[in-house]
């Protein structure tokens, strides 16, 4: 499949519309995860632009590819992309975590249409995708599972637990994307519990692997063109990241994790960034 | 009382085929535990999975799979399932109300020998803090037969407890049908009301025959269901009698005594209640009769702790 400029200038557009909707909505609620929803813009749009078969018309169409937001506090940027998408009206956006019961709270509930699994605790969403993946072949279904995790997270022992049962089923309608910004709640994960040599890690465990740079839409299009990495075994893309990114005073700071810009902040960057009035409703 | 015997897996193990064959979306994946799925995995080997020494992920694959319109059955020991398993549980099945079967085994006394770390007596109150999840703790064998089908009638997360591979007797040789949050009389006096579920029906039985020997006549209650409660019987019985007894193979915190007092204390608050079960302590290694014994909870013990009580009774 060739890549045109064309379709990386579409998914550009979109992952700084993302971008552009996380600092909107966090703002505006005074709360959020915003550094790690910013790593994730280019990942999302690639994948929702050009890479999943998803109908948002019918958001439990059988057939639909399924894609889990592991690490659910990235939801900000998930939100962005439904509602561009046309899962739900844009203006639901405004409701993230400012109104009680909200359908967009500071993880992602399947209540929400798009959204596949509860997520926010992490470790979870590799066995969920083993599940989906599994119910799949058994339905002899073509439907792919993407989980996207974050690299802390990798510390939960329960995701090598699904790594095992993933490469021993042999899995290749699964594939993990690791968003690998190298922060986590309170440091550098290479600081608190390394993760290094994570590519052989996933290799040994028995996965197809591809390093790649996460804010790189070619690269990312290249990569996914190419799953399953090797056949009969599920595939990870270690996708190397900033955390913040685009934010410049938020990029690969540790204590951006769950920060957000100040009413002052926002407004003068607004300019800069072309970001909608924070009031616009 | 029938002379027979049997174990509650085994009843398990023969009517997941017979559900598995009627309905073709039933999946069994199991942590090393597959043999409690019997001949199921033999018969439909590919809707049979094994993760390995694994509950955490047994619980999410079968979440994911419930999510992709399966019906899921996992299985372990109740601790492993319980507790190890509980964030997976809480998150993934209740939290999407999905339509998953958790059936712990080897409850109560009946790991027996494996000691504490295997005793399951706190599973229940592990499982009650959840929202949405239906418990049951059958009676006998063929209880948890019938009860093993009418779970599989039922669109929701459901808890089961199943003991271990020993025989037990059967206590309900004509048990025909189940339904989920129905209990049951099984013998009637007017003297206390003992409210039991699984094993411990069983022991409670042996009590109520040894009272009634010793001149008191008691009402005894299978209440198989934990979770929903059957407030309507709770609230017929408690209308004639001031003092009830709760047994059960499982700590007072949290399981059958903990769901009953916490129902009768707002609706019936004159009512006096015994809670019979493992107070504050874990198990450790014996026999099954040995620990039920040392517990307080075979049926001469069960007798004699309900005769003091209604003894010492203030009214």
């Amino acid at each position: 499949m060739s890549i045109t400029f064309e379709e990386i200038d579409s998914i550009k557009q979109t992952a700084d519309l993302i971008r552009k909707d996380c600092i909107w909505m966090s703002t505006r609620a005074g709360t959020g995860h915003l550094g790690p929803a910013l790593s994730l813009a280019e990942i999302l749009a690639t994948l929702y632009k050009s890479v999943l078969k998803v109908d948002p018309q019918n958001p439990k169409w059988p057939d639909r590819d399924r894609l889990i937001l592991s690490k659910g506090h990235g939801c900000l940027a998930l939100y962005s992309i439904l509602s561009q998408m046309g899962f739900f009206e844009r203006k639901l956006l405004g409701d993230f975590c400012t109104k009680y019961d909200t359908m967009l709270p500071g993880h992602p509930e399947i209540k929400l249409p798009g959204v596949e699994a509860n997520t926010g605790s992490l470790g979870h969403g590799i066995a969920l995708g083993v599940g989906m993946a599994l119910a799949a072949r058994m339905d002899k279904k073509e439907y792919r599972v993407f989980v996207i995790t974050g690299d802390g997270e990798l510390q939960e022992g329960s995701n090598w637990e699904a790594a095992m049962t993933a490469a021993y089923y042999g899995l290749d309608n699964l594939i993990v994307i690791v968003d690998r910004n190298m922060l986590q709640l309170g440091d550098f994960t290479e600081n608190i519990t390394r993760l290094e040599p994570l590519a052989e890690k996933w290799k040994s465990f028995g996965w197809g692997v591809e390093i790649i740079d996460g804010h790189d839409i070619e690269k990312l299009l290249t990569a996914f063109n190419k799953i399953p990495f090797v056949k009969g075994q599920p595939s990870v893309i270690i996708a190397n990241t900033v955390k913040g990114k685009g934010l410049k005073i938020a990029e690969n700071k540790v204590d951006w994790h769950y920060k957000v810009l100040s009413y002052e902040q926002y407004e003068e960057l607004k300019n800069e960034m072309s970001l909608e009035e924070l009031y616009h409703e | 009382m029938s002379e027979l015997k049997k174990s509650t897996r085994t009843s398990f193990a023969e009517a997941i085929v017979e559900v598995g064959e009627k309905n073709p979306d039933v999946v069994t994946v199991a942590a090393d535990s597959a043999s409690r799925y019997g001949d199921f995995i033999k018969k439909f080997p590919e809707r049979s999975f094994n993760v390995g020494i694994a509950e955490q992920t047994m619980v999410s694959v079968a979440a994911g799979m419930a999510l992709c319109g399966k019906i899921p059955v996992v299985t372990s020991y109740a601790n492993f399932l319980a507790f190890r398993a509980a964030e997976q549980i809480r998150v993934d099945v209740a939290g999407s109300k999905l339509n998953v079967k958790l059936i712990g085994t080897d409850t109560g006394f009946s790991s027996a020998w494996l000691g504490f770390t295997h005793l399951a007596l706190e599973d229940m109150g592990v499982i009650r803090t959840i929202p949405g999840i239906v418990i049951i703790d059958p009676a006998d064998a063929a209880e948890a037969y019938v009860a093993t089908k009418a779970i599989f009638e039922y669109n929701g997360p459901v808890y089961m407890r199943l003991r271990g591979r020993k025989e037990e007797p059967i206590i309900f040789d004509k048990k025909k049908d189940f339904k989920i949050g129905k209990g049951e009389v099984i013998k009637e006096g007017k003297d206390a009301l003992i409210i039991a579920c699984g094993n411990a029906v069983y022991d409670s039985l042996k009590a109520s025959e040894i009272l009634q020997s010793r001149g008191i006549k008691v009402t005894l209650v299978n209440m198989s269901t934990v979770r929903p409660l059957d407030e309507d019987l709770l609230l017929e019985l408690t209308s004639s009698v001031d003092n009830i007894i709760t047994v059960e193979h499982h700590n007072t915190t949290g399981g059958l005594g903990s769901a009953v007092a916490e129902f009768l204390t707002e609706k019936r608050p004159q009512i006096r209640q015994l809670r019979l079960g493992v107070r504050n302590r874990f198990g450790t290694a014996g026999s099954e009769d040995m620990l039920k014994k040392r517990f307080g909870l075979d049926g001469e013990t069960i007798a004699i702790s309900i005769e003091n009580f209604l003894k010492n009774r203030t009214k």
